[in-house]
């Protein structure tokens, strides 16, 4: 016989860790959605931009709150459900420590404008290093070595979700963060344009089905039946559902990408699977639901359960409203509105929040051993989130759908009704207001939730009490009858010997087997995921026709590429896609659609997937550098309604052109074709930065604060890449060879360096026009 | 030259084969899961209910 004990004290670890990050994420929620209101509240304040806030949010919200919540999840019932302590200790709280030191290091970073800006795949590559190491190295090792010392024979369905968590995560994070490392915190990936967008939606859909979806699936199939006191509805159901979700999942990313460059074939693809995925999903919805058959008079009186049948609920809305946003014609008229914020919090807020709410007022009498102290501010918790929810989605569904409308609306003449852009957000801007209290009471939910449970905390026992459980190991083998080689029905009867063999294979004794054995188990749900994710990564990177050349596409200049770093560093990609559809309307407003071939240069692509400001596919040209240079200082100096922030630290901001050279290597390294730019990259880009600031100052400028002009600052180089965005497929290499005579091309820098006139300083003249 | 080989081979047909994978392995699962006995699927859907040891499960 051996003795063990459960340790308790890693869940109680995570589940407080889950509700101070779930506070910080949600406020931090707000004040984004504040900004989006007053986009002047922190001005002059650059960490606190809402193109950087707005990742440290979704970061805190995915991986700080639901994260730890999953971790204290499976903390206490892999314990439970293996009849074994955690194998190691140590690595238990290494895992805890690392989590957290990881979570600080995004908090810190992403304000700082470090980031790789890939949704949900922000922080850069010394994180993303410690990621695995912790998530793989610690916490995955520590499950499986539990797994494979448990003491319950069978792999309760919970187990087989939280296996799938734990593979798939570790398979996508690591494809998905293959870069270039230049520096301590700047990094190029290693995909370009097309490709770099598949990996990065291949990624991003399977953080939401192997982060947000099967962990808390698994904490649904143990938590809600231990709180309704009831077995799972059908754990026939429960396997189906499972090996669907496997399958399917990881096909669906690319229905983010539709209408995009991304080739035809992926995208139907991905809405085929994603089509097919509501079946799943609501099995999943079904069992949890029915496991409350015969307890429903218990859900009027726990807040837990409540809790439970509102995440659960969510559940099943959020996974009708994927699947149909998934529908080509659907998401044309949804793709970069609000409708997909709204959809996602339905989900993170309702599916997530309510489901790591209930499990952690269950939890709290359990870990700190005394009664919850207050069972009414719970259900009050749960009202207040409730309506706060509702508050939430239902402006920005209207807003989303308005926004949609609008952006297509032409009329009888075939003009566009809205032309600028901003009458599209001015229009939808008190349902922002609206969200803002429902964000608000979201908040106000957690806030009394950290209460209780700090008082809860306070009247714990001076000592926790820790059960020792006896029992001995498992045998090696299983005591597992095989079924009879033919069954005593059919073991006389005149058939033929092939139709018996059928007979045992079909009583399936060798998949009760594989439920028994968690490594072979592992390995069959990574062969799910990759062999699935093969067959569409493969064809897109291999295919030459995926991605058409364009002969007058270039590699971006010195200074460009710089500019294109700060365009990153901003997390401009948060308002501004830089993705043209083929639809009239789009080609209307903005120009030519999007080519794959123009994007052979980017990494990380930049396409985006919301649309706060007007898409920049096209910009180079449109604008002038002046009006450009006023844009970043003040927006609304140019555009009264804009909401976007003031940029004015860019004008401010010294540019170091000699590390412009690593940037260039590391380019060249991905595929550009530089020449003379390998040599002398800093020189050439001072020179574009000097022809860029001339043309401001030729045109007044700068005006609003009387300075000199200077040209080594970051607003020049970002003023330099915009004014190159989207102009290379318009030139033609006859074009180019002309224009010698006439001065550079767009983004091309005279060869006699020289000869460009000296435009260090200059008087700024307040009476020049200034609209460029 | 392998690089060549690769690009070379004709991937359009694997939506088609990726699509028959998941059906098979669909109706494996489905034929699976009826064949679960009654009794084995209420005992494994009871697990979390029970935090006691009841020796090493082995069944």
């Amino acid at each position: 016989m051996e003795s063990f004990s459960y340790d308790d004290d890693i869940s109680r670890k995570f589940a407080v860790a889950t509700i101070v990050w779930g506070l910080i994420a949600t406020i931090a929620g707000l004040v984004v959605a504040l900004l989006l209101v007053l986009p002047k509240a922190f001005v002059g304040l650059e960490w606190l931009t809402f193109g950087r806030l707005r990742p440290l949010h979704t970061n805190a919200a995915i991986f700080a709150f639901a994260g730890n919540g999953i971790f204290a999840a499976i903390y206490y019932s892999t314990q439970r459900l293996c009849k074994a302590r955690m194998w190691s200790d140590v690595l238990s709280r290494l895992h805890f420590w690392g989590w957290q030191l990881i979570i600080v290091a995004a908090a810190v970073t992403l304000p700082l404008g470090i980031t790789q800006s890939r949704e949900y795949a922000e922080l850069e590559w010394p994180i993303d290093l410690a990621i695995a190491v912790v998530w793989l190295g610690f916490f995955g090792v520590n499950f499986f070595m539990t797994l494979i010392k448990r003491r319950e024979r069978h792999l309760y369905v919970a187990l087989w979700f939280y296996i799938a968590t734990i593979v798939t995560v570790t398979v996508l994070h690591v494809f998905n963060n293959l870069v270039v490392p230049i520096a301590a915190f700047k990094s190029y990936s290693v995909y370009a344009g097309v490709q770099d967008a598949f990996m990065q939606w291949w990624y991003g859909h399977n953080a939401v089905a192997f982060f947000l979806t099967t962990p808390f699936l698994g904490l649904m199939y143990y938590f809600l039946p231990k709180a309704a006191n009831r077995p799972v509805f059908s754990y026939k159901l429960s396997i189906l559902h499972f090996w669907s979700l496997v399958f399917i999942y990881i096909w669906a990313g690319p229905h983010h990408l539709h209408y995009t460059a991304l080739p035809e074939w992926a995208s139907s693809l991905g809405m085929l699977f994603s089509v097919m995925l509501w079946m799943p999903s609501w099995g999943g919805m079904i069992n949890g639901l029915l496991t409350l058959r015969g307890a429903w008079q218990k859900v009027a009186v726990d807040p837990v359960l409540k809790f439970f049948v509102v995440g659960v609920t969510f559940y099943g809305m959020s996974t009708f409203e994927g699947p149909m946003l998934s529908v080509k014609s659907v998401n044309a008229l949804s793709h970069y509105t609000d409708w997909t914020i709204a959809h996602v919090h339905s989900g993170a807020l309702g599916w997530n929040g309510m489901m790591t709410f209930g499990m952690l007022y269950w939890l709290a009498p359990r870990l700190f051993q005394t009664k919850l102290w207050s069972v009414k501010a719970a259900t009050l918790h749960f009202w207040i989130s409730t309506i706060g929810i509702l508050m939430y989605i239902v402006p920005i569904y209207i807003a989303g759908l308005t926004q949609g409308l609008m952006w297509r609306a032409m009329d009888e003449t075939g003009q566009l009704v809205y032309p600028d852009f901003v009458e599209t957000i001015s229009s939808i801007a008190p349902m922002w207001w609206l969200r803002v209290v429902g964000g608000a009471l979201f908040v106000a939910g957690v806030v009394l939730m950290v209460v209780n449970y700090f008082m809860t905390w306070l009247s714990r026992p001076s000592a926790y009490e820790v059960p020792v459980y006896q029992a001995p190991r498992l045998a090696k083998q299983a005591d597992y009858r095989e079924p009879a080689e033919v069954s005593e029905a059919i073991k006389d009867a005149p058939m033929l010997e092939a139709a018996k063999k059928l007979d045992t294979w079909s009583r399936m004794g060798w998949h009760r087997r594989w439920e028994r054995l968690p490594v072979r188990f592992t390995i069959l749900v990574t062969l799910a995921v990759v062999i699935a994710s093969l067959f569409e990564i493969i064809p897109t990177f291999l295919i030459r026709s995926n991605v058409p050349t364009i002969a007058t596409v270039q590699p971006y200049t010195p200074l460009e590429l710089a500019g294109r770093d700060i365009f990153v560093a901003e997390g401009c990609y948060n308002c501004h896609s830089q993705m043209i559809r083929p639809m009239v309307a789009e080609t209307k407003r903005y120009g030519e659609y999007s080519k794959p071939g123009e994007f052979v240069y980017d990494h990380p692509f930049q396409w985006g997937s919301r649309r706060i400001g007007p898409d920049l596919a096209r910009e180079g040209g449109k604008q002038s550098n002046l009006w450009h240079w006023l844009h970043l200082e003040d927006p609304q100096s140019v555009n009264e309604a804009s909401v976007m922030p003031s940029y004015v630290h860019l004008l401010d901001t010294a540019i170091d052109f000699d590390k412009i050279s690593d940037r260039v290597w590391a380019a060249h390294m991905l595929g550009a074709e530089y020449d003379k730019e390998l040599t002398n990259a800093p020189e050439i880009a001072r020179k574009q930065a000097e022809l860029v600031a001339a043309d401001i100052v030729s045109q007044g400028g700068p005006i609003k604060r009387g300075e000199l002009m200077t040209y080594d600052t970051q607003a020049v180089a970002l003023i330099a890449y915009l004014q190159r965005i989207g102009t290379d497929i318009f030139a033609t290499p006859e074009a180019d060879e002309s224009s010698e005579t006439d001065g550079p091309a767009p983004g091309e820098v005279p060869e006699d360096v020289d000869a460009i006139p000296e435009v260090a300083a200059g008087q700024a003249d307040p009476q020049s026009d200034a609209t460029g | 030259m392998l690089k060549d080989v690769i690009r070379s081979v004709d991937y359009s047909d694997c939506a088609e084969i990726a699509l028959a994978m998941f059906v098979v392995a669909f109706a494996m699962m489905v034929f699976a899961v009826l064949r679960l006995s009654r009794k084995s699927a209420d005992r494994f859907a009871s697990i979390p209910l029970s935090d006691q040891v009841k020796d090493p499960r082995d069944e």
